[in-house]
């Protein structure tokens, strides 16, 4: 990654908590590093309460660290200006209840300095990208979950920032919503932009993002290029066939039987050879071949610790 | 400009909030009250009427801001709307001196409410008299003063504390005169010291209240005025900005 | 960098001008004393009605106020609104707290020099607390001590006198009023009850006196005024008091409270007791 092109740098962030009447402190953060290039998607990743919100609050300057810094394009975090070219999303977020969509974007316009043509500009535009145009007029109060998340995107876009930071991007949404916002994701990955989001959901992080972060303990156990953190080799195969089963399985192991479908697992590339052959040889239809890689749920589960 | 957005934005949340009627309602009352009384017995009534007039305009306009001012800051951080501000381009100083002054105009909307009605009640019995707007001139000194205070405390306590915390203070505020009293009765140096410092030092709102002379017809000069507002609103910059000094340095977790 | 130095000027200036202001301000308003806008309160009655359930609290804090006030003698203006406070507003929002009626009195006797007021403001206590005996105690001893009006003072101890449990030197007063009005008689007799009432030793032995010095000056002038009648009716004084006997302007001869005779003086008419006073000649 070259010096110049980071977007996000986060340097041995420390902090820590004090618990009732300063007696027992817990440390959140125990030097958390992780930088973000322009242009590529970014996933934090991890268990709740392992220092995932608060890095991301400290990255907005809501809370202070103890130790360590934020640089956002090169400059302090701290620094106001910093953030007209940087947008927002919170997780469940809420807003003004009595304004109307379109006030509350018209408040967020102001609050960057925006002249009335050029909100009214920018809000119609941002409308129409998150799929909310007809129906902003409305207040708040009475928007649905997916409403409200959908607003939530257009005024962290309304200024069209070069670092978009979502928490929980897809929480609430139902699948078309999910599937739109993954779509307005990638379309501002294409127009240059920066992404940094943390989520839960594993699918879609590894189908969004180019590098993830998994926090562990305070740090970032694992960082890098999904390619590069995911084994590229296939694990195993997955076959699917119908028909009788053949004599000689050698290693394959039998996942699921339904019917007079078999689904079984084998592990090298000779014991593929010998189902296959198995399995033509007794006739049987033979109806997929899936190779497995490394998920990131298993990278995940790895890192964090499975149950 | 930023701040003024933000003022309008807490102006337009605090009409909205139900809390503002009700104390409205009871300061109307009360001032419609100051006739009824006067009913039960006989004479002073114009007396009356204009002492429960203008401590209707003190009091509930003290509630408003307490009440209200507390509510406002506590409801973005519990509400977490502050994560949302917190990204955009504008300083931590701005969103508190935003807040404070759309209350400073809720306030300002409700005083004038209040001493319309006020007024006009006064000219239907034909009592009026516009030098009772020194008075009000000065709680309003008054309110702008206690507003800061209660933004203050709820910089960073919890709203009961902050409420608290600030009717106390309001209190002490009128009271403080008992101070070089109570010191005359000392024995110890220290102890008297101690008195007085208290005394200069206190937000003493006694200053700003000339409710008495004013029903009196009391001579109010000039410069007695022109003090006390100084007095009020410089001691209003000086804990705005204590307050936020506080609300950059504390995290919003 | 620059806008921190303007913040900490802004600041700077900002408590500066506060803290003239005030000082100028604490000028200003000290040449009031303090809490003196409280003399502009509204008649008890006014506020009474402003606090229900808290009258009481009211009228002992105002209290409370009115004797620090009132402590630092100053006369002039301080008077102005004394029987305001005290009897307009204090003693209207709590009736029956003697305090304010006892202390306010003093003041207005003893500080302002008015004590018509003061027992305007007694009389209005014992109209609202009948069994105060010590109001009525303290209005009787204004009139003795100050008015030198003793039958007034004898009015207020009489009445004080009717309320159960009062002190009995309120009696003692009371006869004691009697004989500086110069009714020995009525005197004598309100003595002779104390002493025959006396449940101590002490109490007898200051009733006996009085009774024995006011026997003394009864029985004098009885026969001083004996002897006058008869020499108005034979022209010259009788040879001795048996005589007045005689003469019918007297029942029996008196004698002493030590049963001894009294001493008369057939040239000049005059009678003298041999006992001595036992009372002290006390400038009363």
């Amino acid at each position: 990654m070259s010096e110049s092109e980071i977007v996000l740098k986060v340097e041995r962030l420390e902090k820590s908590y004090w618990g009732h009447l300063r007696l027992r402190r817990h440390r959140v953060l125990r030097g958390l590093d992780l930088g973000v290039a322009r242009g590529e998607i970014f996933g934090l990743l991890g268990q709740n309460g392992a220092g995932k919100t608060t890095t991301i609050k400290i990255i907005l300057g809501l809370v202070f660290p103890d130790a360590g810094s934020v640089r956002l394009f090169g400059r302090r975090n701290t620094v106001v200006s910093v953030r007209e070219r940087i947008g927002f999303l919170p997780e469940n977020p809420y807003f003004y209840e009595y304004l109307t969509g379109r006030e509350f974007l018209d408040y967020m316009g102001r609050l960057f300095g925006y002249s009335e043509y050029e909100r009214k500009r920018r809000i119609g535009s941002i409308l129409e990208r998150v799929g909310m145009s007809g129906r902003s007029d409305v207040q708040l109060r009475k928007f649905s979950k997916g409403m409200l998340q959908r607003i939530g995107l257009a005024q962290a876009l309304i200024n069209d920032p070069d670092l978009v930071i979502l928490d929980e991007p897809m929480s609430g949404l139902d699948p078309i919503g999910r599937r739109e916002f993954r779509d307005i994701i990638l379309s501002l990955k294409e127009r240059g932009k920066t992404v940094f989001l943390s989520s839960h959901i594993l699918s879609d992080a590894e189908a969004l993002c180019d590098r993830v972060g998994i926090v562990k303990d305070g740090v970032v156990s694992a960082e890098g290029r999904l390619e590069d953190l995911l084994r590229p080799t296939v694990r195993s195969w997955e076959v699917t066939f119908s028909g009788p089963r053949p004599a000689d399985l050698g290693g394959a192991e039998i996942l699921a039987v339904r019917g007079t479908e078999t689904l079984a697992r084998v592990t090298t590339e000779a014991d593929l050879a010998r189902l296959l052959e198995g399995v033509r040889a007794e006739g049987c239809r033979l109806i997929a071949v899936v190779p497995r890689r490394d998920t990131l749920e298993d990278l995940y589960l790895k890192e964090v610790g499975g149950p | 400009m930023k701040l003024w957005a933000i003022a309008i934005n807490t102006f337009r949340e605090a009409i909205r909030d139900r809390i503002l009627y009700l104390i409205l309602a009871f300061a109307l009352i009360m001032i419609g009250a100051g006739r009824a009384v006067s009913l039960l017995t006989v004479g002073s009534e114009e007396k009356i009427i204009k002492d429960m007039g203008l401590a209707a305009i003190s009091l509930f306009g003290v509630a408003t801001a307490i009440f209200v001012g507390v509510g406002l800051v506590f409801k973005e951080i519990e509400k977490r709307t502050i994560q949302t501000l917190t990204a955009k381009p504008i300083r931590r100083s701005e969103f508190v001196l935003g807040k404070y002054l759309g209350l400073a105009l809720v306030l300002f909307v409700n005083l004038s409410i209040m001493t319309l009605a006020f007024y006009g009640l006064l000219w239907l019995k034909g009592y009026l008299d516009v030098t009772l707007g020194k008075a009000i001139a000065l709680i309003f000194v008054e309110l702008l003063l206690v507003t800061a205070i209660a933004i203050f405390f709820s910089s960073f306590s919890s709203p009961l504390l902050s409420s608290l915390f600030s009717v106390t203070l309001y209190l002490i505020g009128h009271l403080s005169w008992g101070l070089p009293l109570m010191a005359d009765r000392l024995e110890s140096p220290a102890g008297r010291w101690i008195c007085h410092a208290l005394f200069r030092v206190l937000p003493n709102l006694e200053y700003l209240n000339i409710k008495g002379r004013v029903v009196h017809r009391l001579p109010v000069s000039g410069e007695d005025m022109v003090l006390a507002a100084v007095y009020g609103l410089g001691y209003t910059l000086v804990v705005l900005m204590l307050a936020v000094g506080i609300f950059r340095k504390r995290d919003f977790l | 960098m620059i806008r921190r130095l303007l913040i900490a000027l802004a600041f700077v200036a900002a408590a500066a001008a506060t803290a003239g202001a005030e000082g100028r301000l604490h000028a200003l308003r000290s040449s009031q004393p303090a809490g003196s806008q409280l003399l502009y309160l509204p008649s008890g009655k006014y506020l009474r009605a402003m606090a229900p359930g808290f009258r009481e609290v009211m009228a002992d804090v105002l209290y409370l106020w009115s004797i620090q006030y009132y402590a630092d003698y100053r006369p002039d203006e301080r008077s102005r609104f004394l029987e305001h406070v005290y009897a307009g507003v204090i003693t209207e929002l709590d009736p029956h707290y003697q305090d304010p009626y006892i202390v306010g009195a003093l003041i207005m006797a003893v500080e302002a020099g008015d004590v018509e007021m003061g027992l305007r403001l007694l009389d209005k206590g014992i109209a609202a607390n009948p069994n105060a005996w010590l109001l009525m105690f303290e209005a009787g001893f204004y009139c003795y001590d100050t008015l030198q009006d003793y039958a007034r003072a004898a009015r207020y101890f009489e009445r004080a006198m009717m309320v159960p449990g009062v002190h009995p030197l309120v009696r003692r007063l009371h006869a004691e009023m009697y004989n500086l009005m110069g009714d020995r008689r009525a005197s004598w007799r309100y003595w002779l009850e104390i002493y025959n009432t006396a449940e101590g030793d002490y109490v007898r032995s200051v009733a006996y006196r009085h009774v024995h010095d006011l026997k003394i000056q009864v029985d004098l002038e009885s026969l001083t005024s004996a002897v006058k009648a008869y020499a108005g009716r034979f022209g010259r004084f009788p040879a001795d008091l048996g005589a007045l006997v005689e003469a019918r302007i007297l029942s029996s001869v008196p004698h002493d409270p030590e049963g001894n005779p009294y001493v008369y003086n057939r040239n000049n008419g005059q009678a003298r007791s041999a006992a001595k006073p036992l009372l002290r000649q006390r400038q009363l």
